[in-house]
């Protein structure tokens, strides 16, 4: 028997499914992401699959869990499931995947908001979470490369980068770039830019990050807060790691 | 017909227990809190949520409410004496006062040092303002700190150990010295503290400051507390 466990964002949901013995539940097939072995508390090995899907299709699905962060776990959890927040679940993963970790930021950046936790020798030393004005994070920069048709494997970091103090201003100030020529690349490019700066300030200019979330994946992005600090990314898992 | 005498932040104690032996059959309501009253729309959209408290309340209990002692010193705010000149001019009848000069120490903080839960100790020391308790409690070994004013939602309150002990404006108030400002910032240094305050309020610049300052959790909550501030909380306690 497998342990279901979910880190339900906003727009995509993260699955990881734990099993002793390699069998694995057939629910979520068809968005396989990736397994590997994983470490339990007391050490044992556990063989895991974990999962990306998009949110609105993990709440149609016949399934319910049995540990769980996030924002959209209404109506997903088991009658005896544990429920971690985001944060206490960014802290615990991060420092399983990282056990060396002493002194260092971990951000999380979700479709609609970052968070970051600070360990000074190795241990919890301060922390935020911008929810109520993320001044765009990824449901932005995703709503952007739809709209314009771009690819963000195609984006390349540029050095010029719009202010994000406050995003419905950088937005307008892609709809100039662009309407003077520059192109849809270079324009949302500086945009994201602009959001690494953002999040660098908010995580109080740490010298080095771990990152974790789908911001990982993005090339553009990850060279662009290198621009400020040293950056390791740590993938989407992160949080799930930090439910087990 | 008028029934209420209201009041606002800590009335000096005197004329405040004038009011109340003047009128005694009238109900006594701190304007302070969100009794969920109708939005007045007088007040501008973004501004301290305790203020426009004060505002709607007064204006929906205008029929009730006889006399409002108001906090209008260094005890309350600027914005405390504005609203006390602005309801005025409405036509209530504001007297206006100052507890801001002490000749007496600072009385004992029992309730914030007790192991009630953290609602109960806020509640209890509120309702001290107008309503002395002879009530016999027991202390707490401190765990958490909590440092600020009453918040508009209590919810807050729920997330803290029954150990937490209160500091800042409120404990001020248990002491009977609402506007001593070195009281105030007083903390156990010891002791992972979260600075509370509401948004738009004058005493964020002293609650960041202190965070800072001690390590704590800077926390500003507008209206209802959210997600992330509860989850902030929870994580602070948990992990220090």
């Amino acid at each position: 028997m497998t342990k279901l466990l979910l880190d339900a964002g906003t727009t995509w949901s993260k699955i990881m499914e734990l099993s002793k013995d390699g069998s694995f539940s057939d629910f979520f097939v068809e968005y396989e992401a990736h397994s590997q072995d994983v470490f339990d508390q007391n050490g044992n090995t556990l063989f895991s699959k974990s999962y990306l899907l998009p949110s609105k299709v993990l709440r149609k699905l016949p399934v319910q869990f049995d540990f769980a962060t996030g924002h959209m776990v209404q109506n997903l959890l088991k009658e005896d499931s544990v429920y971690t927040n985001e944060i206490i679940a960014l802290a615990y993963g991060s420092m399983k995947l990282v056990p060396e970790l002493q002194n260092a930021t971990v951000l999380d950046i979700g479709s609609r908001d970052a968070k970051w936790i600070r360990f000074k020798d190795g241990k919890y030393c301060d922390l935020d979470w911008n929810s109520a004005c993320a001044s765009s994070t990824g449901a932005t920069v995703e709503m952007l490369c739809k709209f314009y048709d771009i690819n963000t494997d195609d984006l390349s970091f540029v050095d010029e980068k719009y202010s994000l103090t406050c995003g419905i201003f950088g937005m307008e100030k892609i709809m100039d770039d662009i309407a003077k020529g520059q192109s849809a690349e270079v324009c949302i490019s500086k945009y994201i830019h602009g959001l690494a700066s953002n999040m660098w300030n908010f995580a109080k200019r740490p010298e080095e990050i771990y990152l974790s979330g789908g911001f990982c994946q993005n090339q553009c992005f990850v060279e662009s807060l290198g621009k400020y600090c040293k950056v390791t990314p740590l993938g989407r898992n992160v949080l799930l790691m930090g439910l087990f | 017909m008028k029934n209420i005498v209201a009041f606002w932040g800590y009335p000096d104690p005197e004329i405040l227990k004038n009011e109340i032996a003047k009128n005694p059959n009238c109900e006594i309501i701190d304007l302070d809190v969100d009794y969920g009253y109708p939005i007045s729309g007088v007040m501008c959209e973004a501004y301290c949520k305790i203020i426009a408290n004060i505002m709607n309340n007064a204006i929906f209990l205008r029929d009730k409410i006889k006399v409002i002692v108001a906090s209008i010193g260094k005890e309350k705010c600027d914005s405390g004496h504005i609203a006390a000149i602005l309801l005025k001019d409405m036509g209530f009848n504001v007297i206006e006062t100052k507890y801001e000069t002490y000749s007496h120490k600072a009385s004992p903080t029992v309730i914030s040092e007790s192991n009630l839960p953290l609602k109960d100790k806020i509640d209890l020391i509120m309702q001290g303002v107008y309503k002395k308790n002879n009530l016999t409690l027991t202390p707490a070994v401190p765990e958490v700190g909590f440092w600020g004013v009453p918040p508009n939602d209590f919810e807050l309150l729920e997330l803290f150990p029954d150990s937490t002990h209160v500091f800042g404006w409120t404990r001020c108030v248990e002491a009977n010295r609402p506007a001593d400002l070195e009281l105030e910032m007083m903390v156990n240094p010891n002791l992972p503290t979260v600075f509370f305050t509401q948004t738009f309020c004058a005493k964020m610049q002293l609650a960041k400051y202190l965070a800072d300052k001690y390590n704590g959790l800077f926390i500003d909550v507008d209206d209802k507390v959210n997600k992330s501030a509860k989850a902030k909380i929870e994580a602070f306690i948990k992990l220090r």
